[in-house]
């Protein structure tokens, strides 16, 4: 009987995206659309704000979105999921 | 008074053909004046095409397009589309070799036009060697795969 191979553990996987294009408009009634992006290795919030709004210094809107679980913004984790406010 | 006459003749001639519409010279009809050109009916949103690569730009386009990928590297693919719609959901669907199921992302847009929009993917502790699919979705509807290979 053949020895069967272990089946790799992905649940650690991270994933994130953003898009040229824009959210749809929300119907009356609805919540305001909120993106998110989940922290990968090597990000910071000047990263996370350049690549969501093209200007690094746009870091302070992400991290007072997200001041209930960031405490230092020079201290991101991988994994964790921010919430990028609209331009 | 022969010729008070024929003033008198041509004088009521006058007020008789001004006074019978059905007389006057009928004006030729106008020209009907051209049509303003239809407004072109925006284009269904479409998938134009699916990159692979380990980077991209602000654009959101593949820097760097590749198929093979180290264990270490964050893996994008860039969804280029055109066409208009006020919604469109597009799925991301990774998956190792047998089909176990890597991770599953989507995002909500609503195209204007041409577009791009990427997802990633990220492993801390390095992607297992072997070979990779990503399967696209827009609206549910299979968009594209495309297969790619993480070598040690």
């Amino acid at each position: 009987m053949a020895d069967e191979k272990p089946k790799p553990n992905f649940s650690n996987v991270q994933s994130g995206g953003s898009s040229t294009a824009p959210p749809p408009k929300p119907a009356a009634g609805d919540a305001p659309p909120t993106r998110t992006y989940t922290v990968v290795a090597g990000d910071s919030l000047s990263k996370i704000a350049k690549h969501f709004y093209g200007d690094a210094n746009q870091w302070k809107r992400i991290f007072e979105a997200n001041r209930d679980i960031i405490k230092n913004p020079d201290l991101i984790k991988p994994g964790q999921t921010l919430k990028i406010p609209e331009k | 008074m022969r010729r008070q006459s024929r003033v008198g003749f041509v004088l009521t001639l006058c007020i008789a053909v001004s006074l019978f519409p059905a007389c006057k010279k009928t004006e030729e009809p106008k020209a009907a004046p051209p049509a303003a050109a239809a407004p072109q009916a925006a284009a269904p949103f479409a998938v134009k095409s699916i990159d692979l690569g380990n980077a991209v730009g602000a654009d959101k386009k593949i820097n760097a397009p590749t198929t093979t990928f180290k264990p270490a590297d964050t893996i994008f693919v860039s969804i280029l589309s055109d066409g208009t719609s006020p919604k469109v959901i597009l799925a991301a669907r990774w998956s190792f070799e047998d089909g176990q199921v890597v991770n599953e992302s989507s995002q909500t847009i609503a195209p204007t036009g041409p577009a791009a929009t990427e997802f990633h993917i990220a492993k801390p502790d390095g992607w297992p060697a072997g070979k990779y699919k990503i399967e696209v979705a827009a609206n549910g509807a299979p968009a594209g795969t495309r297969e790619f290979t993480v070598v040690d």
